[in-house]
C-alpha cells in the first residue's frame, strides 16, 4: 500500500481528516462448501463531524460492516484488514491489534454502538439504571457523575429521566427503550457512534422524531455517525454522505444530494425506483428482478451484473473499480456515465425495455361509488379486559378498547387500506373483520352474492349453526388472511404440497390427487415460479421471503375468497422486493374477483397500492378511524391533524433542501396509554390545533371534501362549529407549518 | 366461480379449472414414500457417530430377542456344573449361575420379553402424553380443566405402590404387553405436562391461525400442524421413558414383585443377590451380566435419542432426501 490512492471511497494521502479508516475489511465464515465473505474487501473512511449513512438492503453485509469497526466479530467469524482510529490529538491507532485491555477502553469509551430492536438489546431482568451504572463500573467512571450526565442525556431525548431510570425495559414502549439506548451508548461520551438501524421497529411519527433527535445530539455532543439502514429516503434529510452496499461491498459514495438524485450506479437507481414513495408517480416505480447473490456465490466481475439492464462482458469478467464523477462521488461501475441516461429517475426518456415492466397496467382508477357492500362494519368494539389476581370491589377491571365503534363498507374488487400506528388496532379490525376475532360490541354483516339479499351477522351464523341461508362455511370461506411474515405463516413441517392442498382438499373433497397437484401446480406457475415441479416439494425454509409470501398468497386465494386481509404483507420483505409484491396481489384481485383488507403502517406503500386500484385509505387512531378517503385527497389534502403529522411523517425522497423539516408538529411523541384513552376526541393529548371542546366530545363523522368518499372525524372540517370559539389546548402560536402548507 | 380471461400458459378458463394430465405412476408414488420413511430417516441417524453406535446396539438386542428363543434351548437347570467362570467353554459362553443354568441363554431368553416391555410402555406413555397433552392444550376451556385434572391426579399418585397394587390386583400373568402398559401409567403425567405447554405457544402461531381460517376442523389442525412440532420432544422422551421403563421393570422384578414365566434380567439380580454374589467372587458374574445386559440397552437408547429429534428436524431432513435438491448452499446454515 505504498500509493497514495485517493477517491471519494477512501483517502490515504494523508490530507483528509477522517476519523476512522477501514481498509480492506474481509469478513469470512468457513462453511462446509467454502468460505462465505459476508464482507469482501471493503474500503471506506468516516470523515469527522460528518454522519455517514450505510444503504443496503438485508443480507448485504452492513452490519458485518458496522461490527468490524469495533472489532466486534464474533466466532466463527474472521476479520481481516485494518481499522485505523485518528483521535483530535495522538498517534492513529490500528483497532485490530488492540490488545484486550485496549480495546475494552475503545469500545464504547471512543467508538459506540446503538443496536437493531432495542426491547432486545437490554436484560429484562435488570432495571434501566443498572444498566447505566453497570457500564459506568466496568469502564472506571464515577458513578454519581455519570448518572448526572445520563439525566441530561436523557431529558435530551425527550425522556423523563426518574421514569425511565426506575423501570424495566418491558415497561417502556419501543420509542422510549430505542432512546433509552441511544442514552446508555452515549454515556461514556464518546467520539464515534454508530448506529445499525435505530429505528427499524419502530413506528412513522417516532422514527421521524428520533431521526430529527440524531441530529440535534450530534450538533451538541460534538459526534460522528454511522448510521446503518436499509431506507433510504429515511435518512435523506439527515447524512451528509451516503455510502452504499451491495453484495457485501460498497459500490458508491457520495454526499446525499447527489446520490439521490444524480446516482451514478444503475443498482442504487434502480433501487430507489423501487422504493415506494409519498410523492413520485405511481407509475415510475419498477421492481428489480433477480436475487442478492449468496455469500458463497458471489458472481465474477461486477457482482451486480446478473441483475444489471446495462450488462455487457466487461461487466461479466472484470470487477469495476471505483470510478470518480468528482472528488466526492464515486461508484464501482464501468458505465457510470452512461447510467443517467439509461436508467432516468423519471419516464420521460425511457429506454427501459430492458427492464422489468410492472406488470400491471399503471393508470390511475379514481375511487367511484359502489353498490353493494361485500362485508359491513358496523359499529365494531374489540374491547380486551386485562387479567388480574387480587380483588377489585368497586371499579370494573381495565380494558384496552383495541378498536372502539368503527363503521366501514367493504366492496367488491375494492382495496381498502387500513393505516396506522402500532397498537392503534388496525390488525385486530382486520382480524375481526374476517371472522377470527370475535367483537366484543357491534356486527361484522356478511352480503355474499348480491341474490340472496339481506346481509347476516356473520357470528350469529356461527353461534346458531342453521341450516337455511348462509352457513358458515360458505362464510368461513370467503374470508382469508395473508400474515405478515410468511416465515411463521407457513408451517415449517410441512410440504409446499401439502400445505397448498389443504384448501382444496377442505373444500373440495371429490377432487383426486391428480388434479388437486395440477391445480396447484397451476398456481404456482402463475404466480411467477417456473418451474413449478421444483418448488411444490419444497419445504417453506427452502423458499426465499418473496416466494414464501407468494405461496401464502396462493393458499388463500384457492379458496376464492371475496375479502383477504393482507396484515402487512410487504413489510417483512426486502425493500426492492415489496413493489413486486403488491402488483402481485394487484395482478391476482383482477383475475379473481377480490376485495383485499389491507393493513399497514406505511403511507407511501398504502398510497401506492391505492392509486393503482382506486382504492382508499382509513386512517386509525387509539382504536377509532379518524379519517377514510381516495389516496389523492389523504395524501395530498388530509383534513385530519393525524394524518398531516402521518404525512409529515413519511420520509420523502426528493426532498427540496436536505434540512429537517422543523420539530415534530404534535405536542407530545409518546402515544396514551390504552388502557385509559383521552376523553373525547383521542388525538386532542397530541394535536396541536386541540381546543376545549376537543377534550369533552368526540367528532362524528364530516365530510372532507368534495370527493364523497372522503370522510374525517375532526370539529375543523366544519365551517361553523363551536370548535372555532373555543379555547385552543396548546401553547399560544402557530401552528405548524405542515398545517398550513400541504 | 368467476369468470377470467384465457391465460396464456393453459387453455383452461382459469387456473381454478386445470386438471391433470399426468398420471403420477405406483413406482414413482412408492418410492417417494420409501424414501420419506425409509432413506431419509437412517439416513439421518446414520451420519451422527454416536447414533450409529446406538442404533447399532440395538440392532444385536433386536437380534437377539428375534433369533435367540429360535436358536438356542430353552433354559434348565442343572445344564451345566454350578458357577461355571465365563468365556470358559464354548457350551456355556457366559457360564452358569448356581443351580447351573446358562447364563448366555437366559440373557438372550430375556430379550424378547423385556423388549416387547419397553417398546409397548413406551409408546403407550408417549401416546397417552402427547395427545392429552395436544387435546388439553389446543382446546382450552372446560376441556382442557377436565383433562389436566385427570393428568394431575396420575403425577400425585405415587408410581411404584400404584404399579405393585395393580399388578396383584389386575389378570396380568406375566404378558410383557401389559406389564409394559401398567409401568406406563406413572410416566404419562409428566409427558402430558410438558406437551401443553409446548401446544400453548404453539396455538398463536400464525399457520395455525392461517389453517383456522381455511376452515379446518380442531383435529385435524392438531394432528398435521401441532404434532410435527411436538414430535422431536416426543422422540427425546421416548428414548428416556423406554430407559426408564427397562430400569423399572428390572428393579420390580429384582424387588420380586412382578409377576414373570421364565427368569429374566430382574430376576436373574434378584436371584444372584440372595445367594450372595456380592461376596462371593466365583458368583459375580452371574450378577454382572444382567447388569451390563441392562446398561447396555440404556447406553444405546440414550446414543440413539441425540439423534431422533433431528429425524424431525425439516431443515436436516430437506438435506438428506434426494427428493428435494437443495441447491442452494444457504440452508447449510
Amino acid at each position: 500500500m505504498t500509493t497514495t490512492q485517493r477517491n471519494a471511497f477512501f483517502d490515504d494521502s494523508g490530507s483528509s481528516d477522517s476519523i476512522m479508516q477501514l481498509r480492506d475489511i474481509t469478513v469470512s465464515f468457513d462453511m462446509d462448501s467454502g468460505e462465505s465473505r459476508v464482507v469482501d474487501h471493503a474500503n471506506l473512511d468516516l470523515q469527522r463531524n460528518e454522519i455517514l449513512g450505510i444503504v443496503g438492503e438485508s443480507g448485504s453485509g452492513k452490519s458485518m460492516l458496522a461490527s468490524s469497526m469495533m472489532d466486534a466479530i464474533e466466532d466463527p467469524g474472521r476479520l481481516r484488514g485494518s481499522v485505523t482510529y485518528n483521535p483530535q490529538s495522538g498517534e492513529p491507532a490500528e483497532v485490530l491489534e488492540m490488545s484486550g485491555s485496549e480495546l475494552k477502553e475503545f469500545r464504547w469509551d471512543t467508538v459506540s454502538m446503538v443496536f437493531q430492536g432495542a426491547m432486545s438489546s437490554f436484560n429484562p431482568t435488570l432495571s434501566i439504571r443498572r444498566h447505566f451504572v453497570e457500564t459506568l463500573d466496568a469502564h472506571d467512571y464515577n458513578v454519581s457523575e455519570g448518572m448526572a450526565y445520563a439525566e441530561d442525556l436523557l431529558s435530551d431525548l425527550y425522556l423523563d429521566p426518574d421514569r425511565v431510570l426506575d423501570s424495566y425495559p418491558h415497561e417502556l414502549s419501543g420509542g422510549m427503550s430505542q432512546r433509552a439506548l441511544i442514552a446508555l451508548s452515549m454515556i461514556l461520551d464518546p467520539e464515534v457512534l454508530i448506529m445499525d438501524e435505530p429505528t427499524a421497529a419502530l413506528d412513522l411519527l417516532m422514527q421521524r422524531s428520533i431521526i430529527s433527535l440524531i441530529n440535534d445530539l450530534k450538533e451538541k455532543y460534538d459526534l460522528t455517525i454511522a448510521l446503518i439502514t436499509h431506507d433510504l429516503p429515511l435518512i435523506a434529510e439527515l447524512v451528509d454522505r451516503v455510502a452504499v452496499m451491495y453484495a457485501f461491498d460498497l459500490i458508491e459514495v457520495g454526499p446525499v444530494e447527489d446520490v439521490l438524485t444524480g446516482s451514478i450506479h444503475p443498482y442504487t437507481r434502480m433501487l430507489l425506483k423501487a422504493t415506494p414513495d409519498v410523492d413520485s408517480p405511481v407509475e415510475d416505480m419498477r421492481p428489480i428482478e433477480g436475487d442478492m447473490p449468496d455469500p458463497l456465490n458471489v458472481p465474477d466481475g461486477c457482482a451486480f451484473h446478473p441483475r444489471c439492464p446495462m450488462a455487457d462482458e466487461q461487466c461479466v469478467e472484470v470487477d469495476p473499480r471505483a470510478y470518480e464523477a468528482n472528488t466526492e462521488h464515486a461508484a464501482k461501475c464501468h458505465y457510470w456515465d452512461e447510467v443517467d441516461k439509461q436508467i432516468p429517475m423519471s419516464q420521460e426518456t425511457s429506454s427501459m425495455d430492458t427492464f422489468a415492466e410492472s406488470s400491471v397496467s399503471a393508470e390511475h382508477r379514481t375511487w367511484t361509488e359502489h353498490d353493494d357492500p361485500v362485508i359491513e362494519l358496523d359499529d365494531v368494539k374489540v374491547h380486551f379486559e386485562k387479567e388480574e389476581s387480587g380483588f377489585r370491589l368497586f371499579s370494573s377491571p381495565p380494558t384496552v378498547k383495541a378498536v372502539d365503534g368503527v363503521s366501514l363498507d367493504i366492496y367488491e374488487r375494492d382495496v381498502t387500506v387500513m393505516l396506522g400506528e402500532s397498537g392503534c388496532g388496525k390488525t385486530t379490525l382486520g382480524k375481526a373483520a374476517v371472522g377470527l376475532q370475535r367483537p366484543t360490541g357491534g356486527s361484522i354483516n356478511y352480503y355474499g352474492d348480491s341474490e340472496s339479499g339481506d346481509p347476516v351477522d356473520i357470528w350469529q351464523v356461527r353461534d346458531s349453526d342453521s341450516e337455511d341461508g348462509i352457513k358458515w362455511g360458505e362464510i368461513r370461506k370467503s374470508l382469508q388472511i395473508i400474515h405478515q411474515d410468511p416465515g411463521s405463516a407457513l408451517n415449517p413441517h410441512r410440504r409446499v404440497s401439502t400445505l397448498l392442498e389443504d384448501p382444496l382438499k377442505r373444500w373440495q373433497p371429490d377432487m383426486d390427487g391428480h388434479d388437486r397437484r395440477a391445480r396447484v401446480l397451476g398456481l404456482i406457475e402463475h404466480c411467477g415460479m417456473t418451474p413449478p415441479e421444483s418448488y411444490i416439494d419444497r419445504y417453506p425454509h427452502q423458499l426465499s421471503g418473496g416466494e414464501q409470501q407468494r405461496m401464502a398468497i396462493i393458499r388463500a386465494m384457492l379458496m376464492n375468497p371475496e375479502v383477504i386481509l393482507a396484515d402487512e404483507p410487504v413489510s417483512a420483505l426486502d425493500v426492492s422486493l415489496r413493489v413486486e409484491m403488491m402488483d402481485l396481489m394487484i395482478q391476482l384481485q383482477e383475475e379473481f374477483d377480490t376485495s383485499y383488507f389491507y393493513v399497514s403502517h406505511d403511507m407511501a406503500n398504502a398510497r401506492y397500492i391505492t392509486e393503482k386500484t382506486g382504492g382508499r385509505i382509513g386512517i386509525l387512531y387509539l382504536g377509532k378511524l379518524v379519517e377514510v378517503g381516495p389516496p389523492e385527497q389523504i395524501v395530498h389534502n388530509p383534513r385530519h391533524p393525524y394524518t398531516k403529522a402521518l404525512r409529515w411523517a413519511t420520509p420523502k425522497l426528493q426532498a427540496e433542501d436536505t434540512e429537517i423539516q422543523g420539530d415534530t408538529p404534535l405536542r407530545s411523541i409518546d402515544i396514551p396509554d390504552p388502557e385509559d384513552p383521552p376523553s373525547g376526541c383521542p388525538f386532542h393529548t397530541r394535536c396541536p390545533a386541540a381546543r376545549e371542546v376537543c377534550k369533552e366530545e368526540m367528532p362524528g363523522s364530516y365530510a372532507g371534501s368534495e370527493d364523497s368518499g372522503h370522510e374525517v372525524s375532526c370539529f375543523r372540517a366544519v365551517e361553523d362549529h363551536e370548535y372555532w370559539d373555543s379555547e385552543p389546548l396548546g401553547e399560544d402560536g402557530d401552528l405548524p407549518d405542515v398545517f398550513i402548507q400541504n | 366461480m368467476s369468470e377470467a380471461p384465457p391465460t396464456e400458459e393453459s387453455d383452461v378458463s382459469s387456473p381454478f379449472e386445470i386438471t391433470s394430465d399426468i398420471e403420477e405412476t405406483r413406482g414413482e408414488k412408492l418410492r417417494k414414500q420409501y424414501d420419506t420413511y425409509v432413506h431419509t430417516p437412517v439416513s439421518i441417524i446414520w451420519s451422527d457417530w454416536r447414533a450409529r453406535i446406538g442404533a447399532s446396539i440395538l440392532l444385536i438386542y433386536l437380534l437377539m430377542a428375534l433369533l435367540g428363543p429360535v436358536m438356542l434351548d430353552p433354559v434348565r437347570t442343572g445344564a451345566g456344573g454350578r458357577f461355571v467362570q465365563p468365556f470358559q467353554t464354548w457350551e456355556f459362553p457366559l457360564g452358569t449361575d448356581g443351580v447351573g443354568r446358562d447364563l448366555f441363554a437366559m440373557t438372550v431368553h430375556s430379550t424378547r420379553p423385556m423388549l416387547i416391555m419397553m417398546f409397548s410402555g413406551a409408546i403407550t406413555t408417549i401416546a397417552i402424553g402427547t395427545g392429552a397433552g395436544a387435546v388439553a392444550g389446543y382446546r382450552g376451556g372446560w376441556v382442557d380443566n377436565v383433562v389436566s385434572t385427570i393428568t394431575d391426579i396420575f403425577i400425585n399418585i405415587p408410581g411404584y405402590p400404584l404399579i405393585m397394587t395393580l399388578s396383584l390386583l389386575l389378570p396380568i400373568t406375566g404378558n410383557p404387553v401389559l406389564i409394559g402398559i401398567l409401568i406406563s401409567i406413572m410416566a404419562w403425567g409428566g409427558l402430558s405436562r410438558k406437551m401443553r405447554s409446548q401446544v400453548l405457544t404453539l396455538r398463536n402461531e400464525s399457520f395455525v391461525e392461517a389453517s383456522r381460517s381455511i376452515g379446518q376442523p380442531s383435529r385435524l389442525i392438531i394432528f398435521k400442524d401441532i404434532l410435527p412440532h411436538l414430535m422431536p420432544y416426543a422422540m427425546i422422551n421416548l428414548a428416556s421413558t423406554a430407559r426408564r421403563i427397562i430400569f423399572t421393570a428390572a428393579g420390580l422384578y429384582f424387588l420380586g414383585i412382578l409377576p414373570y414365566g421364565d427368569p429374566n434380567w430382574g430376576v436373574m439380580l434378584n436371584r444372584s443377590y440372595q445367594a450372595g454374589a456380592f461376596y462371593r467372587p466365583e458368583a459375580m458374574h452371574w450378577f454382572l451380566i444382567p447388569c451390563i445386559a441392562i446398561i447396555g440397552i440404556g447406553v444405546s437408547l440414550v446414543l440413539l435419542s441425540q439423534s431422533l429429534d433431528r429425524v424431525f428436524n425439516p431443515r436436516v431432513r430437506a438435506r438428506h432426501e434426494k427428493r428435494t435438491e437443495s441447491s442452494s448452499p444457504m440452508e447449510e446454515l
